[in-house]
């Protein structure tokens, strides 16, 4: 087999074919990556009302559907009439401390709250890879709304897992105004930030952008929803949803 | 790619495609639907040019210092936990995930869409070992389920209707499935998502990689790369090691361009970016994470005269717009990759001796050097391809003498004059409605397929020297 040594020792023999290689290029960004991001945040709490604007035209572009209430305390209402909608009985969702409010309390007992559990024992896992595989509804917060595109961003990390936002045929995601940003540059400005900063750090793997429902148009080029992830993606905006933003 | 259809000269592989009606029809409504979706998404994008050229810039910037970002990503995913492998053939980067299924158990394998797994045949080697992969990308779990390959890089079955889908699938997977994208779309829904649930393996390729964070990145539709990189306990990536970028900041620039080329959507449904295996607190995700960093030829590139082909992101914009790939669709190629892109793409993997053919299987219009969201100058590339190919395989030996004549003939005015004269003399007989429509001997090749405009009664240079005036 071969070893790194061997392999970048072969890449450096064809680089000096071209030329004697200098120095890598400065990339091409600020020189302090998290004071660009606190800038991000500065300029978009100004600005988040016109990019919710876009947002919402964006999100319904690519089949999302929007709600936009005023008060956390009106959200299990939102989801109760999903639920109603789409028939299910089931909502899987982040740990109440990171989605900010616990939906169990209000929704129940009609409806089965399955929050994830906070930690990640063995148990933990099976009992909540179970649930996923079943639930019709998954509830998450989102990290970033990105207005341009209309894309939910996504961390996973403790309490947050991966699944909520996939296995169900329903994923609905609630945020507030810290989290809409303009523009997929600003994105990068935040992305590079999470991975500079220790305290900003995230916890998990794993990063998604979500822009609209799982589609495909491989059988005939006809687009179909839901193939594997998610047939409907709602998005419920919180006028007055806090929270620190990432 | 299957022998049997290599055995076949590329000739009669374009030939039998351009009789296939369906194939004709479906490659006309399908790179026309494309080709639109992509103008439109850039119309709507006036940023668009200035970072196609800054994705350029980003390429270049990489190869050149190539090495150091390869380490950068390999220090990166190794402290997050997980393994870099070095794989310089296709043989070697099978062999590490043949090993890597035999010391954890694998028997079930799910894939989300990779043509760097396709172009190293990684399932028939799975196969051979006892572990069943299964491909879940839509198109790619038909024609997988048909025993085929891909046509299209980014539609894989697009030459086959819905008709002919519920019939595999009602015989595959024991059911009666109507014709109907939706009903079809639900049955491998429902299929797929036990076999997720089941394998012990997720396999996918990486559209990027982001070297100073250690970051895999991953573009789908249909949420099958979320899907395999999520549930199995074992996830390995294989990326040609081209694939590597610098920075996040980098990273959005291509995904500006790349779904807007590919699809004309902004985005693709899902970009999943993902560090390593399962982090502490993490309920979901591998326990372990295989990166193999494949050269199959790659690396004899950086100073080689496809090196721009290295740039390129596996858009499949300039499969669309070919007027060749228009007609023969992707099979006739005969190899993993297809289009204007997929010549070079095989000449750098597999030499230049295996594309003596379809180095002429392009127009030179440039389309899909227009089209390209990184402008990889692909006729250049081709041409130089063609040289090569003239130069090392000698083509027929009549071939080259009627070429070696040309060349006589174009260097001298007055050997120039009196061919004209002779062509005109000795087309009459092969003339027909103003076209020279069956010449004699080898020649008929030609005509066979094509017509040719005879020599002028008068020619330019003729009427030329007729001209009043000054002439210079």
């Amino acid at each position: 087999m071969t070893t790194r040594a061997e392999f970048l020792g072969r890449v450096r023999a064809e680089m000096r074919k071209v030329g004697a290689p200098g120095p890598p290029a400065a990339p091409e960004r600020p020189a302090h990556l998290g004071e660009a991001a606190a800038a991000v945040r500065r300029e978009m709490s100004e600005r988040w009302p016109e990019a919710l604007v876009r947002f919402v035209q964006e999100f319904e572009r690519v089949a999302g559907v929007f709600h936009r209430v005023a008060t956390p305390a009106e959200v299990p209402g939102v989801i109760r009439a999903i639920a109603r909608e789409r028939g299910a009985r089931e909502i899987l969702t982040w740990a109440p401390a990171e989605l900010g409010m616990d939906l169990g309390p209000p929704l129940g007992p009609e409806l089965a709250v399955l929050p994830a559990p906070p930690g990640g024992g063995e148990l933990d896992r099976l009992r909540h890879r179970e649930e996923a595989a079943r639930a019709g509804i998954g509830v998450t917060g989102a990290d970033l709304a990105l207005a341009e595109t209309g894309t939910l961003v996504l961390l996973s990390g403790a309490g947050r897992p991966r699944s909520t936002s996939l296995l169900p045929e329903t994923h609905v995601a609630v945020f507030g105004p810290g989290a809409l940003v303009e523009s997929l540059e600003q994105v990068g400005a935040i992305l590079e930030a999470l991975h500079v900063d220790p305290a900003r750090s995230m916890s998990g793997a794993v990063i998604n952008f979500i822009t609209g429902p799982s589609r495909t148009a491989d059988i005939e080029l006809t687009l179909t929803r839901g193939v594997h992830g998610p047939k409907f993606v709602h998005a419920v905006f919180v006028d007055g949803l806090g929270g620190a933003p990432r | 790619m299957s022998e049997d259809l290599l055995r076949v000269p590329f000739p009669q592989r374009a030939g039998a495609a351009l009789k296939d009606a369906f194939l004709q029809e479906a490659l006309t409504i399908a790179t026309t639907k494309f080709i639109d979706l992509r103008r439109e998404a850039f119309e709507g994008f006036p940023q668009g040019d200035a970072l196609r050229d800054r994705a350029r810039g980003i390429k270049e910037a990489t190869l050149q210092r190539l090495d150091h970002y390869l380490g950068l990503l390999a220090d990166n995913v190794e402290r997050l936990g997980g393994h870099v492998h070095w794989a310089a053939t296709g043989e070697e980067a099978r062999e590490i995930v043949l090993r890597l299924c035999r010391d954890r158990g694998v028997r079930m394998a799910v894939k989300s869409k990779s043509m760097a797994t396709e172009e190293i045949d990684l399932n028939e080697a799975l196969e051979h070992a006892g572990v069943t992969p299964i491909e879940t990308d839509l198109g790619e779990y038909i024609i997988q389920l048909a025993h085929e390959k891909p046509s299209h890089i980014i539609a894989p079955a697009i030459h086959k209707t819905k008709g002919q889908v519920a019939e595999l699938f009602s015989r595959e997977l024991s059911g009666r499935f109507a014709a109907d994208p939706e009903v079809l779309t639900a049955v491998a829904r429902k299929e797929l998502r036990q076999k997720f649930l089941q394998a012990d393996l997720g396999i996918t390729g990486a559209n990027f990689a982001v070297a100073e964070t250690g970051t895999l990145v991953l573009v789908t539709n249909e949420g099958n790369g979320r899907m395999v990189t999520s549930l199995p306990r074992l996830h390995v990536a294989v990326m040609g090691m081209e694939k590597v970028i610098p920075t996040m900041t980098d990273l959005v620039v291509f995904l500006s361009i790349l779904a807007k080329s590919a699809t004309g959507q902004k985005l693709s449904s899902y970009t999943t970016l993902v560090r390593g295996p399962r982090q502490p607190g993490e309920l979901e995700g591998p326990e372990h994470f295989h990166l193999i960093l494949l050269d199959s030829g790659r690396v004899r590139q950086i100073g080689g005269p496809l090196r721009e082909a290295l740039y390129c992101l596996r858009c499949g914009a300039c499969l669309n717009v070919c007027p060749v790939y228009r007609q023969i669709g992707g099979h006739a190629y005969g190899h993993t990759y297809p289009g204007p892109i997929g010549i070079l793409l095989t000449a750098m993997l597999k030499g230049t001796d295996s594309v003596k053919d379809l180095a002429h299987a392009s127009s030179l219009c440039g389309a899909c050097k227009d089209v390209c969201p990184v402008r990889i100058d692909i006729p250049r590339m081709l041409v130089e391809l063609r040289e090569q190919v003239a130069h090392e395989h000698v083509a027929p030996v009549a071939e080259r003498m009627l070429f070696r004549a040309a060349g006589r003939l174009m260097a001298s005015p007055a050997l120039f004059r009196l061919g004209a004269r002779a062509g005109r003399l000795f087309q009459r007989p092969f003339t027909r409605g103003g076209k020279l429509r069956s010449l004699p001997l080898f020649f008929g090749r030609w005509t066979a397929t094509r017509d040719l405009p005879p020599v002028a009664p008068r020619t330019f240079s003729e009427r030329w020297d007729e001209l009043d005036g000054p002439k210079r």
